[in-house]
């Protein structure tokens, strides 16, 4: 393969791929802006809970807990009328603390089981198990102030609970991996399939195999420059990902430089084994989707996937995203032993390796 | 039939037999509905169940035996045991397992030694904010029934003065959760991501420039091109719905005329939007990546579908209110679960309609403005 020629085919692709001011914008400015916006709007927390308070407008404990439930950050005040119901239906409230009926809540305290109840809008089930938790705490500390004695429950001061690499439990540290993988994984899968589909569509892919090039020159002179683009974009994303959102970088760069290579390869290796099935870029997109949306739901990177079915383990193994992730986190946020940096990276490389072959393998099937 | 409609219905009845013609797409725009239904439904799941926990245990005592057993019980962690002269942190580092528990030594004798410093130490990996928030607060319960378990007592009775009811989704089902969220993705992958590229790929070999030259108004063209990906938006709304029914068993407690309408809104304002950004780029790759950007992860992560609105900072609280996906949030999950009705969902609607018209009116001036030379 001569040099010569690949710096053509370097220059060609990526002029055509640059040419246009708005391609440039989505290559380069776009996964900053991306990286931005989720980073600061996805919260996994709890926060800005609407919540109503329904007693007797005599009970001053009812008030306390009420303003302890306010005071703790996870609540807003929210009005709901006389019809509790209707409120937590139209979302005008979330949450409604009710107090006793038959008295106050300070009368009936030691009397009832659970004087207080808390009906909650379950429809997001992951927000409301996290809102009762915090508000059983909040009551239970609330009426053992007021009470003096040990309604709370006994706290187990024999236990210490820490919590490494994350102390402060901030989304943003979780997120800013997972969308590094998510944009890095839509531009150069998607951009590779359909941009090697639409030479096919529009035909000049045949004036390429008439010219005197060998298979593995085309391939390489046509995939490189994206592998080339994929990884112009990697600092561009670490950088925000430093400067605004403080995430650490504690691993050594090296090894984040070279889990970034071996994955961009392995998605332009994917994205050109899908360009090789689809005959115009539509397909080609669609073939992407049907690829993208299981690797990204599989591999935990930005949803829970607590209880895989066993049928799905299998696929979870083979996902070049799942290892990209646990490098991406390992490096930046846990400092990783290189044994585990090495067996991960080695995964994915073989992952890559197969990937490519089979690209290749298209490849030769098409063009003969 | 005016001749208007007669031209918008022939284009579409061409779009249509385009589409058939090319069965590759037309499986994958209906099998997209399929897989993300599966996937959605069958993986994600937001009971954290079987936490894996290594355990260190240096005490080695009956006491702490009991601890470690009953921190099992519950399925809520899974205990690994582990080498001794391992360094906890670092199997957290290796991803072996989520948290650490340490026993310290002595933590048998001095059980009952108020005086005495923490004899258990937990470590979680805080890389999943989430994941680690939910598992603290297992621990809490879990330790207290340890503790009471390594002094061979019964477990204290529930010492909580609250009792909560969760409604519209009191078995805190997963699916319930998802499956109605769904639909929103769907019919914006459909609706947004298909008609961009099909309508850009027109603009691109300049068929759309001979459809422009022939006298059928601009306005009839428009809607010939976009009927049947309403059409195939509403197929994937009625899958996703039979699928919530039968598979799921997600209830329907709301209005289906209500839903058939907001579902119409939204489709339609998502193939105006896929529309404009066809008409801006005239290119396949850059509608892909435009529609993307602005139609499919808006619709997959600031819409609520998992991430709570109400939970981002104030400032992109606000910019949800011009996603279209996130008001049919709140109605598909309002209807489905709550049973809400139009009393509750007219604001949710207005929007809607509001984001709907605006789309539909920029899509076609830029149309219009883009005919003349």
């Amino acid at each position: 393969m001569s040099f010569i020629l690949l710096k053509g085919f370097f220059k060609k692709e990526l002029t055509q791929a640059l040419r246009d001011k708005r391609m440039r914008l989505l290559i380069f400015a776009l996964p900053a802006i991306q990286l931005t916006i989720f980073g600061f709007a996805l919260k996994t927390e709890v926060r800005n809970v609407r919540l109503a308070v329904q007693g007797r407008a005599d009970d001053a404990l009812l008030q306390r807990v009420a303003r302890r439930a306010y005071a703790s950050g996870y609540f807003v005040p929210a009005e709901t009328g006389a019809d509790w119901l209707a409120a937590l239906r139209s979302g005008k409230a979330e949450a409604v603390l009710a107090g006793p009926v038959n008295g106050t809540l300070a009368e009936r305290m030691d009397r009832d089981a659970a004087p207080l109840q808390l009906l909650l809008d379950a429809s997001n089930m992951q927000r409301a198990q996290q809102l009762e938790t915090y508000m059983a705490q909040i009551a239970a500390q609330e009426l053992a102030e007021y009470s003096g004695h040990g309604r709370a429950p006994p706290a187990p001061s024999k236990i210490s609970v820490r919590v490494l690499y994350n102390p402060a439990l901030d989304s943003a540290i979780f997120m800013v991996p997972a969308v590094m993988c998510l944009v890095l994984c839509v531009i150069t899968i998607i951009l590779t399939a359909m941009a090697l589909a639409r030479e096919k569509e529009i035909g000049t892919f045949e004036t390429i195999i008439s010219a005197p090039l060998s298979n593995t020159e085309i391939l390489s002179g046509k995939t490189l420059p994206y592998v080339l683009i994929g990884l112009a974009d990697v600092p561009i994303i670490l950088g925000v990902a430093e400067l605004l959102f403080r995430v650490p970088i504690r691993g050594p760069l090296w090894e984040l430089g070279a889990a970034s290579a071996v994955f961009v390869f392995t998605t332009v290796a994917i994205g050109t084994v899908i360009s090789t099935f689809a005959k115009n870029q539509q397909q080609a997109m669609m073939a992407s989707f049907l690829f993208m949306f299981p690797a990204i739901l599989l591999s935990g990177v930005m949803f829970p996937v607590e209880n895989i079915p066993d049928a799905f383990k299998i696929l979870a193994h083979i996902n070049p995203l799942k290892y990209f992730v646990t490098l991406l986190r390992g490096i930046m946020l846990k400092d990783m032993a290189l044994q585990s940096f090495v067996f991960n990276l080695s995964c994915m490389a073989a992952l890559s390796a197969a990937a490519v072959a089979m690209a290749v393998l298209r490849f030769r099937q098409k063009l003969n | 039939m005016s001749p208007k409609l007669r031209v918008a219905a022939s284009i579409a009845l061409k779009e249509a037999r385009h589409i058939l013609r090319d069965p590759l797409t037309l499986a994958m725009a209906l099998g997209m509905p399929v897989i993300l239904v599966t996937l959605f439904g069958f993986i994600i799941d937001f009971h954290y169940k079987n936490i894996s926990v290594s355990l260190f245990d240096h005490d080695k005592t009956p006491a702490s035996r009991s601890f470690a057993r009953s921190l099992g019980a519950a399925n809520y962690f899974r205990v690994l045991p582990s080498e001794d002269a391992r360094n906890p942190e670092h199997t957290l580092a290796d991803n072996a397992s989520f948290a650490a528990l340490i026993i310290n030594p002595g933590f048998g004798r001095d059980l009952d030694n108020p005086e005495d410093k923490p004899a258990i130490q937990l470590l979680l990996d805080g890389s999943d904010n989430a994941k680690t928030g939910i598992a603290m607060g297992y621990f809490q319960k879990a330790a207290a029934l340890g503790l009471s378990a390594a002094r061979g007592q019964r477990p204290p009775p529930e010492s909580t003065p609250l009792s909560t009811r969760f409604l519209f989704n009191h078995e805190l089902n997963s699916r319930w959760f998802i499956i109605p969220g769904l639909t929103v993705v769907i019919c914006g992958l459909i609706g947004i991501l298909l008609t961009a590229l099909t309508v850009a790929r027109e603009w691109e070999n300049g068929s759309m420039e001979m459809l422009l030259s022939t006298p059928a108004r601009p306005g009839a063209i428009i809607a010939g091109k976009l009927a049947p990906y309403l059409l195939l938006g509403f197929c994937g709304v009625a899958f996703v719905y039979a699928a919530a029914r039968l598979v799921f068993g997600v209830p329907f407690c709301g209005s289906h005329a209500l839903y058939a309408l907001s579902c119409v809104l939204f489709l339609l304002a998502a193939t105006a939007q896929g529309l404009f950004i066809s008409i801006v780029t005239r290119q396949q790759q850059l509608a892909m990546q435009f529609a993307i950007v602005s139609g499919l992860l808006p619709s997959l992560l600031l819409s609520g579908f998992v991430f709570p609105v109400a939970s981002m900072p104030e400032f992109f609280r606000y910019f949800t209110f011009i996603l279209p996906p996130r008001w049919f949030m709140e109605i598909s999950r309002g209807i489905f679960l709550k049973g809400s009705g139009l009393a509750d969902l007219w604001p949710q609607l207005l929007m809607q309609a509001l984001l709907c018209a605006v789309l539909i009116k920029l899509a076609l001036k830029k149309f219009k403005t883009d005919l003349e030379p």
